[in-house]
């Protein structure tokens, strides 16, 4: 033993003190200012700072979903719910606080509930997704992938029923339009994207500071030995999936505070983008591994890549194709980068 | 052709930073049992791998009948006339028995499966197990059966040479006395057979030849018959001495910390019996005989019929129920129960008592590195640093950071699963010592075993159960008629 | 038999379930038979409702010729695919690309043949993209080995963001190639009855189902399946080339996918680049209706197909009782119960 640590001289001391998380949290920073660069080269006018803005304003959705869905990745398992989710707490917060019985249409007529009292309603819903993967994954054991892709069918299925296909965005009260459109002061951050910023410090201080923090890592780790060592496994879980739902459905109240309207097909593929950001920022499927740091630096490495396209006049069908291509390079590049540190 | 079957010359092995078999050179005789012996990390392993294809050696020549031997893959290793028995279950579940001796030696016409050859290898199974159906699903076979289907595998496989790896670790004394009467049969029908085992008794009773290999060095290679006793092959492994011996302790309390009254569920019936502070008990029994079922009982991982009472409270059914109560486990699978591999030492020492090291939810790091490097020092764990993932640790330095975890939960009553095994004689003797210590400062220890020495050496009472019922209790300090307590627990009267 | 077996074998060490035989063989019967038993009933249920107020059944009842007829002729794709992807879900696989696959290849298969190509070649060209796209992942999955979760959800981006690119223009508001030029041809495959009213395409994927029974029962590439799916360590140290029989499945279903693709473009005489998604969805949950363990090693071809047929039913049926907008829910809690009842039945 001792040989061997007199024989690997470390090259980098920096680099060998920080934690294989900070190290691809480091990697995909490096990567992104590499993109940054290039795109900005290629793309006119991208590093105009409106541009720069645009990047992290119009990813906050995502980053939010990517937090839970980070922690859930950790331990081993999958939400693919939330894109249903945003859909479904967006549609039933609009309809609970449509007025009642002014129209003909269906569509204009809600449960006229007070304004506080349909978003409390909407957050509820929110939390019963959660709630049912949450015992779908723990008390029966059955694989998270399978069990978050019915309910994100479940939950996009309601907010189908409830808007008939369509939208309900009629006979709703100006309160409803205020927060998703509210700025900060005279600046054009929108109170969407402090609520983010808020969030994504709170769960880095949780994933490095707290046991709760730990514990989320012991069962990716091990979820047998973490059982053994007397984390209570599926309460950590059930606490998670709850998390996530309510995420997504702040998401979608947010969402369909902004618009003033709640769509059916809103947040279609979110769940992707969730997943894809988190796996840029380097946590790993097989849990164990990976830090809301990352997912930050990997919603905005998408988002700069989908900006360059957009700036290049690409047509918006191009995103998959990126999507794909800049899911698959990063992985590599990571698996890549990580080899190398640890030979 | 020579006697010597293999001829191994300047066999080196390097990886970054390690060098795992250093010029190692000997021969195997045709037509033997070729124990190989050495502590974990000796570099017997690596050996194996070189010999089935599963590393590339870095420098040196290995003879095959004169031949010069390269393989590169199992299949490549079994094509060659060098087949192997793994250490770890290698079945398939879901396929039947049948299936699973012919996996990888199918007949096929066109990628369609033909019926040959089964019959010889069904045969084979039957003259080692006759009780096997052939037609069952692998799934409804106990562990022990299935090594026995894997073993009827190699067997039937016709090679030259079959390397064993720790054969008997999970298989019965019935089994393993079946198992021995095959594998004399096989030297009988020209067939070499390199055996692989850390109970050095099998050694003494099994082997023709043995090679004892050090720090990946060649130590010696001799007939068994030229060794003296168990302890001279220790010596050889170790380099020094080491006294196994029971020491009665001095005053025992009498104070019962812990009390089980007819506890049944579908491994165990109707087991009770009490512990003493301070005192160590043992339970020894076969495989399946009920003793993990009886330590996960205690522990609240399984249900049960009956009461377990802990100082004076009786338990609920839960671990962390059992943790805040002041109980502790080291579980019988250390990689895949015991130990979060992918974590660093660091990451895996405080994880049973989070609070001890944090403050109101916040993990203080400072504290936590310094229990951790207190374990290490303590517990003498080799590494040059905390940060180190355990999955690259040694076995036994593995076991001693499930230890470390399960001391730092300041537990008052340890349950230690199997806590050797597979763990080379140089950590076990040190664990042993670990294990007087604690009982010395006032813990209880009950360990469940099915190594009998290990409970003879260490433990103040002995438990000994068969298919889940407490056949026996023996007071340690007198005489232990070996034989005897082997009767009992393979289901004599 | 087996029973007596487990009896048997008491006194020389407990066995997993010898407490209880008879229960036991009562699960094993009901494992092996409770999807019929569901499809049945659900044939049943729906066949006692009127359908003369849904447009798809025509006049009649569920169990009318026509009825039938379109039910089957409509199921075409999902009977194709449930088959190949049964084989990759017992080598503990999956493949989330097959929807983006089928698209693809009905969009390359409608404008080869909207460009003149014939029926045959048409036909071969759409089938080499299809072995191109399992060839693609399985060299992500078995070469590079990325989890085959995320790979296929990367391919799954890439074949339909290429099918969106490719689709020269757009008609009203959905993209597909259109109908003009599109030779009249293109229904026949799909719509022409050749044999007890069913088109030539249904036979096919029958075919396809009959060939992958014979494959997953009396073929040396079904055994390995299970072997790789039960525990590939085992499967590798017997010598068996895993990298190469995982390829060798994903190949399969990207031709499965292909073999889709073409039957979903000529029934609707048009190339949708969006018209296999949600695919993965339904063949997972027919695969697990089916009783294939979700973790590999066993499972059935023919079961799954029955599950396909079982969502089918579903999907039309509920369409008599309730507005279309109640599918989703419908989808969702079928998956849900389908892998819970995997699970349940999987447990003892």
């Amino acid at each position: 033993m001792d040989d061997m640590a007199i024989a690997v001289k470390p090259k980098n001391t920096f680099l060998r003190g920080i934690s294989n998380e900070s190290f691809i949290s480091l990697f995909m920073i490096t990567v992104l200012i590499v993109l940054y660069g290039v795109a900005g080269a290629i793309v006119p006018n991208f590093f105009l700072p409106r541009n720069v803005l645009n990047l992290v304003m119009n990813y906050w959705f995502t980053i939010i979903l990517g937090i839970g869905v980070t922690f859930i990745m950790v331990t081993g398992n999958f939400d693919l719910s939330v894109g249903g989710n945003i859909a479904m707490t967006g549609v039933l917060s609009v309809y609970f606080c449509q007025a009642a019985g002014v129209s003909q249409n269906a569509l204009a007529n809600g449960l006229g509930l007070p304004y506080g009292v349909a978003l409390a309603l909407a957050m509820v819903c929110a939390l019963a997704i959660g709630g049912i993967n949450a015992f779908f994954v723990t008390k029966l054991k059955v694989p998270s992938i399978i069990v978050t892709l019915g309910t994100m069918m479940i939950a996009r299925g309601v907010a189908q029923v409830v808007t008939q296909g369509a939208q309900r965005n009629t006979s709703l009260p100006d309160i409803f339009g205020v927060v998703g459109n509210a700025s900060v002061g005279n600046t054009p951050i929108k109170i969407s994207v402090v609520i983010m910023a808020v969030l994504v410090v709170v769960a880095f201080v949780v994933e490095r500071k707290t046991v709760f923090g730990r514990r989320t890592y012991l069962i990716g780790a091990n979820r047998e030995a973490a059982r053994l060592s007397g984390v209570k496994v599926n309460r950590h879980l059930a606490y998670l999936y709850l998390t996530s739902a309510f995420l997504a459905g702040v998401t979608g109240i947010l969402l369909a505070s902004e618009f003033k309207a709640g769509v059916s097909g809103r947040a279609t593929g979110y769940e992707f983008d969730a997943l894809v950001i988190v796996l840029l920022g380097g946590t790993s499927i097989n849990g164990g591994f990976g830090s809301v740091l990352g997912t930050v630096v990997g919603a905005l490495v998408l988002g700069v890549v989908t900006s360059a396209a957009t700036g290049l006049l690409l047509s918006p069908d191009w995103q998959f194709l990126l999507k794909g291509i800049v899911t698959f390079l990063a992985i590599l590049a990571q698996r890549y980068a990580l080899d190398r540190r640890k030979s | 052709m020579g006697d010597n079957v293999l001829e191994i010359r300047n066999l080196i092995k390097t990886f970054p930073g390690v060098t795992a078999v250093n010029d190692v050179s000997f021969d195997i005789r045709r037509n033997t049992v070729h124990c190989l012996v050495g502590e974990n990390g000796a570099g017997k392993s690596t050996l194996i791998k070189i010999l089935t294809g599963a590393e590339q050696r870095s420098y040196g020549t290995i003879r095959l009948n004169g031949d010069d031997y390269v393989a590169h893959n199992p299949k490549d290793a079994r094509d060659k006339g060098i087949s192997t028995l793994f250490q770890e279950l290698n079945v398939v579940d879901q396929l039947t028995v049948a299936e699973n001796l012919t996996l990888g030696m199918e007949v096929t016409t066109f990628g369609f499966l033909r019926n040959v050859g089964t019959e010889k290898m069904i045969d084979v199974l039957k003259n080692l197990e006759p009780s096997i159906d052939p037609r069952r699903k692998v799934s409804t076979l106990s562990v022990a059966k299935k090594q026995i289907v894997e073993i009827a595998k190699a067997v039937a496989s016709e090679s030259e040479i079959i390397i064993m790896d720790e054969p008997t670790a999970a298989i019965s004394e019935g089994e393993i006395q079946r198992l021995f009467k095959i594998i004399r049969g096989l030297r009988d029908k020209s067939v070499t057979v390199i055996y692989i085992s850390h109970r050095l008794d099998e050694i003494f009773e099994l082997g023709d030849a043995v090679t004892v290999m050090r720090d990946g060095r060649h130590i010696d290679t001799r007939p068994v018959s030229d060794i003296r006793d168990r302890s001279e092959l220790i010596r050889m492994m170790i380099g020094k001495t080491v006294f196994e011996k029971y020491e009665p302790k001095e005053n025992p309390s009498t104070e019962t910390i812990l009390k089980v009254e007819d506890v049944s569920n579908d491994k165990l019936c109707n087991v009770s019996f009490e512990l003493r502070k301070g005192e160590i008990i043992g339970f020894y029994g076969l495989v399946g005989a009920g003793k993990t079922e009886l330590a996960r009982a205690i522990y609240g991982v399984d249900r049960y019929d009956g009461s377990i009472t802990f100082k004076e409270k009786t338990l609920e059914s839960s671990p962390h129920k059992a943790i805040e109560a002041g109980i502790a486990l080291v579980p019988e699978e250390r990689r895949s129960e015991g130990l979060f591999t992918i974590l660093t030492i660091r990451g895996n020492t405080c994880v049973m008592n989070m609070d001890k090291i944090s403050r109101s939810g916040f993990v203080n790091n400072q504290s936590e590195k310094r229990v951790t490097a207190e374990y290490i020092r303590q517990l003498n764990i080799a590494t040059h640093t905390m940060e180190k993932e355990t999955a690259k640790l040694s076995g036994g330095n593995q076991q001693k950071i499930v230890f470390s975890k399960c001391l730092f939960a300041d537990a008052d009553l340890l349950l230690l699963d199997e806590p050797t095994r597979g763990i080379d004689v140089g950590a076990k003797s040190e664990i042993y010592q670990i294990i007087r210590d604690l009982a010395h400062d006032g813990k209880s220890i009950i360990i469940f075993s099915s190594e009998l020495h290990e409970i003879v050496n260490i433990c103040d009472t002995i438990y000994l159960l068969y298919e889940g019922v407490l056949k026996e209790r023996i007071e340690n300090g007198t005489v232990i008629d070996s034989e005897k307590i082997l009767h009992t627990v393979t289901g004599g009267e | 038999m087996k029973a007596r077996n487990a009896v048997g074998t008491v006194a020389v060490n407990a066995e997993p379930g010898y407490l209880d035989p008879y229960r036991n063989r009562w699960i094993a019967i009901v494992k092996a038979s409770y999807i019929y038993i569901v499809f049945l009933l659900i044939v049943l249920v729906f066949s006692v409702v009127k359908l003369d107020q849904v447009r798809f059944f025509g006049r009649g009842h569920f169990l009318s010729p026509v009825s039938i007829v379109n039910l089957l002729r409509s199921s075409v794709p999902i009977i194709t695919l449930a088959g190949s992807f049964t084989l990759l879900m017992i080598s503990e696989h999956i493949d989330l690309s097959v929807g983006s696959a089928m698209s693809l290849s009905a969009v390359i298969y409608a404008l080869l043949v909207r460009s003149g190509v014939s029926f045959l070649p048409a036909f071969l060209i759409t089938m080499v993209l299809g072995v191109l796209c399992g060839y693609v992942n399985g060299a992500l999955v078995m070469k590079l080995r990325i989890t085959p979760v995320i790979a296929t959800l990367v391919t799954l981006n890439v074949f339909k963001g290429i099918a969106l690119l490719i689709v020269p223009n757009r008609i009203s508001a959905i993209k597909s190639t259109d109908t003009i030029k599109m030779p009249l041809w293109i229904n026949d495959y799909a719509r022409k009855a050749v044999f007890l009213r069913l088109p030539a395409a249904f036979y096919v994927a029958i075919a396809v189902v009959v060939v992958l029974v014979i494959v997953q029962r009396k073929t040396i590439l079904g055994k390995y399946t299970a072997a790789m799916g039960g525990n590939r360590t085992a499967a590798e140290l017997s010598g068996i080339n895993t990298v190469r029989i995982g390829w060798i499945l994903y190949i399969i279903v990207g031709v499965s996918a292909a073999m889709a693709g073409i039957a979903r473009a000529s029934y609707m005489s048009l190339g949708d680049p969006l018209s296999g998604d949600g695919m993965e969805l339904d063949c997972i949950i027919a695969v697990l209706l089916g009783g294939t363990n979700f973790y590999g090693g066993e499972g059935s071809v023919e079961k799954s197909v029955i599950g396909a047929l079982i969502i089918v039913c579903v999907t039309v049926g509920l369409m008599t009782v309730v507005p279309p907008f109640w599918q989703m829910v419908a989808r969702g809690s079928v998956l849900i119960f389908a892998v819970t009842l995997n699970y349940l039945l999987a447990k003892d």
